[in-house]
């Protein structure tokens, strides 16, 4: 469960964000994470819930969670593949089976944050 | 009610001091690999092998994370190379700040550090930790369905070791449906079979190490 420890890393990060902002409260924050992330967002909602109660600063904060899907791309071709399970993914080029780089869905970021 | 960009990746911190041990890495010429596995896949025994059969060619240094005890650790401090525990005291992976605060008790005066990761195939592959290759151990008895249900660590491995072949006779096992999951999931892993205790496997899986600490 390394979802902890990525909750943990959101909080400080809100602290910081909090502190050079002029917000007081934080309502909303939106994280973007991506399906071959490793990190699973059940898991991590139920870190942030398990956070609330020590961490004042997301006592009423609502997650929003924004999932983005693999897209890998072959460098010879700039063929686009997207998959939305990470299961499925094959990562050769079908047409000039050179590997694929994965361009998107290894993120975990905050994108923004919603305060009074 | 006011809304501020963020954009910062969850992970900045863990990141950057990633980076800080790459830079300690490249200034001292040393290689580093990541050893991550489930529990029980052999790690620390193709480590206890790998370190007999190449300490008299190369200098050899081990950090090893483990949740509580320091079995590995002793387990290869008696084969006479500078050994450095981290006790992750129940998390269950290493992260950047643990192997950077190691990195300052280890001898750097090596060729090749080895760093054996926490047992468990999901949570180690989210954390950088600023090795230069990742090898991942898959074992024959935790059966063949593992790389696609895994494909988050089995994506990372720059080598996949396939242990315990010697067992591959007992049990239902297809190799064959490795190889291909591996090719979807990771076509540029390097897959070789052996056998940590049995040997089988073993010269080849050296010969590829060596190449890549000379590199």
């Amino acid at each position: 469960m390394h979802e902890g420890a990525i909750a943990e890393s959101i909080v400080d990060i809100l602290k910081r964000v909090k502190a050079e902002s002029s917000i007081d409260k934080v309502t909303k924050v939106r994280l973007k994470i991506g399906i071959m992330s490793g990190v699973m967002v059940d898991a991590l909602l139920f870190a942030l819930e398990a956070l609330r109660t020590e961490e004042s600063i997301i006592k009423e904060t609502e997650f929003e969670v924004i999932e983005t899907q693999v897209k890998a791309k072959c460098n010879l071709c700039g063929k686009i593949y997207s998959y939305n399970d990470s299961t499925d993914i094959v990562m050769l080029c079908e047409s000039c089976g050179m590997p694929l780089d994965i361009v998107e869905g290894k993120e975990m970021e905050i994108i923004d944050i919603e305060g009074d | 009610m006011k809304r501020v960009a963020v954009e910062k990746k969850i992970l900045e911190r863990n990141d950057e001091s990633a980076n800080r041990i790459r830079k300690i890495l490249k200034d001292k010429g040393v290689f580093a690999i990541n050893i991550m596995s489930s529990p029980g896949a052999g790690k620390t025994t193709v480590v206890e092998r790998t370190i007999d059969s190449l300490k008299n060619k190369y200098r050899i240094s081990y950090i090893d994370g483990d949740l509580d005890t320091d079995r590995d650790a002793s387990r290869i401090r008696e084969l006479g190379v500078d050994v450095v525990q981290i006790n992750t005291s129940g998390a269950c992976h290493l992260d950047a700040d643990m192997v950077l605060k190691a990195l300052e008790k280890v001898s750097l005066d090596c060729d090749l550090l080895i760093i054996e990761n926490v047992g468990n195939l999901v949570c180690p592959a989210t954390f950088d930790i600023g090795a230069h290759k990742n090898i991942v151990i898959l074992s024959v008895p935790e059966g063949d369905d593992k790389v696609k249900k895994y494909p988050v660590m089995f994506n990372i491995a720059d080598v996949v070791l396939l242990n315990k072949v010697d067992l591959l006779k007992f049990l239902n096992f297809d190799v064959g449906k490795v190889k291909k999951e591996l090719k979807d999931v990771n076509p540029k892993a390097e897959l070789i079979q052996i056998s940590a205790t049995k040997g089988y496997g073993m010269r080849m899986w050296y010969s590829f190490l060596e190449r890549l600490i000379l590199l």
